[in-house]
């Protein structure tokens, strides 16, 4: 058994090597280690601030101080594993359905592919320099056997962490196999937004009326959330108080196996089932959509990559994940940022979604052809021009973009009430003005950097490291360039500079985006010996 | 007339001829059977007749126009089941053909007029609703054919069509194959391993052999001195050893 897991590690360990060698993979190894390089000092200089922060809380007294410092502490560490590793995941993870053929214990095939997908990632890296950090704080701060109990906490912590991811992204496969999952959850949902529209109206408090609400739901963080427990339990632990720790880490303990067994059997499940895609609605040939004043080839692009990302599941992942968070940020930090901060400040929450929506959904931008697969073929092999494929391509994004965005900013509004107009109009005009930039540089990393990507967000990435790379540089410039006027309205005290500096650099970013288009869809067209192959999966 | 003619088509990989002057005539009408052994350079010849390959060196005119000056011409003239398929997974069949359709330029009620004969007459009107992805191999196959007829097209390329797929499954898809040149208006450009299907099926053969034409002509000219199969070998100059004795199976323990 020990021969064939050394085998299964030996595999991994090969499909990694080959990655980074081979024509072309030679930039794929300087990305990966440029994102090594990168990480290594942040995650140490995060180390060495939460591990400060881990040795102040060794010498605070129990209370309320303790316990948010604590919170903070682990919904940091929670949400850097968590929306990263819901985007970026190893490629060259377990697929369990693969090895059902081979004697061997498929929950231990499983637990393997979840631990192995940790190593060679930098966000893993990351991850573990920050639990590293923290417990040598707290070891300088206070030497002792209570470190143990410590550190099983953070283990604990990492794994029931881990492991709901895990469960969450095989609940998003099911629901992108099962359509009567879906219906439910949708019903559910709509259920749910007409119960809040009636509550939010009904309310004397009127659009603010959601933050009063917002508290109920936290007794959702006992099931859906292990940072609770976890600083539960290191609340005594700081506190001096191990045995009040035991009860929570028990709970953890078995929260974490329950999340792993559920999420091991909707996998096991999932792959025992031979893989089975989904089912659409009863679709007829007739069926389609009627796309505004597009017709004939450039509507049915639109529709064929409209219909993909909807049904993707990264993109269900995000139309959920970014309003909740948008939400969280309008309840729990907006009220906090001082009047005297003033209002471009004020209102930076809200604009900063705008980019945020951008950056959940790069994945599409940055490897605009990947879920197409075999399918490309068809593109090439159609009398088209290239170009009305990427446009129709960023257009369908567009659109689920701002959608999700348009969602986000009306909860924020709700709940953290009306912003000035100024910030509205730009809130939209950052939103819309740098698509067609980020679109127009995604295009040129999908045609030069493409990769098969399977439709899932589990396991495997949607790009590779290299366009993971260029995405960040890409979303760095754009930020950086829209900052400007930022800063210059806040010197000048002129809040209206913000949307109109934005909507001109929108502007010219259409127009550099039109000029650019056809050459780049020229070079897909000159690309595509290495372009298919890569695409289709055929050399994956 | 013809359908297909190429002059000194040639395609490198890596400085190695995947094909070599290849001098293809395929006259309008004609059920093609292009054969070769695997890695003889068919698929790469139909990419490269399809578009899908850039060639090293050589013309090709495929339906009269030049392929490489116009491209889109002669894409729209005609029909593909590339080796590998060219199926959206994430479509279901029914949108599928449409949309395939319309990317040829019909509009979209033709388009999904014509999806839904082709459902019918590929046996998929059940499964038209189902996402690709949950299709059988010959269930995909039997779409992609149904993809590469729904524009109309002059000239139809298959990569392979039989491959993977059961002797019913292949029945149909010949007995439909055979319908469509028996017309004449359409050429049909086949590869295929199966040699006694394509004994069946085509009226013409060109027989590749490491990269290289190595004969052409009606099928009674090539099997002028035997079967398809006795002249394929010969073609390809391969003796077939016994097969080799693994030590570890079969043997006394």
């Amino acid at each position: 058994m020990t021969r064939a897991f050394l085998a299964l590690a030996e595999l991994r360990a090969r499909l990694f090597w080959r990655r980074l060698r081979g024509q072309g993979r030679f930039a794929e190894g300087i990305a990966l280690g440029v994102l090594f390089l990168v990480t290594i000092p942040i995650g140490l200089a995060l180390a060495g601030l939460i591990g400060a922060g881990s040795w102040r809380l060794t010498r605070q007294a129990p209370g309320r101080q303790l316990e948010i410092a604590l919170a903070a502490m682990f919904f940091g560490l929670w949400q850097a594993w968590t929306a990263v590793s819901l985007a970026l995941s190893e490629r060259e993870g377990i697929d369990l359905k693969r090895f059902l053929v081979y004697p061997l214990p498929a929950g231990r095939v499983w637990l393997f592919g979840i631990g192995s997908s940790l190593a060679g990632d930098p966000v893993g890296l990351l991850w573990a320099l920050l639990l590293g950090g923290i417990l040598g704080g707290a070891a300088v701060g206070r030497p002792g056997l209570w470190l143990l109990g410590l550190g099983l906490d953070l283990l604990l912590f990492a794994a029931a962490t881990v492991l709901l991811v895990a469960l969450l992204h095989e609940v998003l496969a099911l629901l992108s196999r099962r359509r009567w999952v879906r219906e439910i959850l949708l019903g559910l949902a709509v259920a749910g937004g007409v119960g809040l529209g009636l509550y939010v109206v009904g309310s004397p408090r009127g659009g603010g009326a959601l933050r009063h609400l917002l508290p109920w739901l936290r007794i959702l963080e006992w099931v859906g959330w292990p940072a609770a427990l976890a600083t539960r339990a290191a609340r005594g632990l700081y506190g001096g108080q191990p045995a009040a720790a035991l009860p929570w880490m028990a709970a953890l303990a078995l929260g974490g196996a329950a999340t792993g067994w559920m999420a091991f059997r909707l996998a096991l499940g999932a792959a025992l089932s031979g893989g089975s895609g989904g089912e659409t609605g009863a679709a007829r040939p007739g069926d389609g959509w009627k796309i505004g004043p597009w017709r004939g080839r450039f509507s049915a692009l639109v529709e064929k990559e409209g219909k993909y990302l909807v049904r993707h599941p990264l993109v269900r992942v995000s139309s959920l994940v970014v309003p909740a968070l948008g939400t969280l940020v309008a309840w729990k930090l907006s009220p906090r940022i001082p009047e005297e901060a003033g209002e471009v400040v004020r209102a930076l929450p809200l604009i900063g979604f705008g980019l945020y929506t951008h950056m959940s959904m790069q994945v599409f931008w940055l490897n605009a052809f990947g879920w197409d697969r075999g399918g490309a073929r068809g593109l090439f092999l159609a009398p088209l021009d290239l170009s009305e494929v990427l446009l129709a391509k960023n257009l369908a994004l567009q659109a689920v973009s701002t959608a999700v965005y348009a969602a986000t900013a009306a909860l924020m509004l709700a709940v953290g009430g009306g912003v000035p107009a100024w910030a509205l109009a730009a809130a939209a005009a950052l939103h819309l003005g740098m698509a067609p930039a980020c679109y127009a540089l995604g295009n040129l990393v999908s045609v030069m950097n493409p990769r098969a990507a399977p439709f899932t967000v589990q396991r495997n990435a949607g790009f590779s490291w290299l366009s993971g790379l260029a995405g960040m540089a890409i979303v760095s410039g754009l930020s950086g360039l829209f900052a400007v006027p930022v800063l210059l309205a806040l010197r000048l005290e002129s809040p209206w500079l913000v949307p109109a500096a934005w909507a001109l650099l929108g502007s010219v970013g259409l127009w550099a985006y039109r000029r650019t288009l056809p050459a780049v869809g020229r070079l897909l067209a000159s690309r595509r010996d290495a372009f298919l192959p890569a695409v289709c999966g055929d050399d994956v | 007339m013809l359908a297909i003619e190429t002059r000194g088509l040639t395609r490198l990989f890596d400085g190695k001829a995947a094909v070599a002057d290849l001098g293809l005539r395929v006259p309008r009408g004609a059920f093609y059977g292009f054969l070769g052994p695997n890695g003889a350079g068919k698929s790469t010849t139909i990419k490269m007749l399809t578009g899908l390959l850039a060639p090293s060196a050589g013309e090709a005119r495929v339906l009269g126009h030049d392929l490489f000056r116009d491209p889109l011409a002669v894409k729209a003239a005609v029909g593909v089941v590339p080796d590998g398929l060219a199926l959206f997974e994430r479509l279901s069949g029914a949108e599928q053909l449409r949309i395939h359709g319309q990317l040829y330029g019909l509009p979209r009620p033709v388009a999904a007029r014509r999806g839904e004969e082709l459902l019918e007459a590929l046996e998929l009107t059940q499964d038209g609703g189902k996402l690709v992805q949950d299709y059988s191999h010959g269930m995909k196959k039997k779409l992609a054919l149904g993809c590469a007829l729904i524009h109309g097209p002059r000239l139809l390329f298959l990569d392979e069509p039989f491959e993977g797929i059961d002797a019913l499954a292949v029945a149909g898809i010949r007995a439909m194959l055979q319908g469509l040149v028996s017309g004449g208006a359409m050429t049909i450009f086949l590869t295929s391993h199966v040699l006694e299907v394509v004994e069946r099926l085509v009226t013409h053969v060109g027989i590749i052999h490491q990269g290289r034409l190595v004969l052409q002509g009606t099928l009674d000219e090539v099997r002028a001195s035997g079967t398809l199969e006795e002249t394929f070998i010969r073609a390809v100059g391969e003796e077939r050893n016994g097969a080799h004795r693994l030590s570890w199976l079969g043997g006394a323990a």
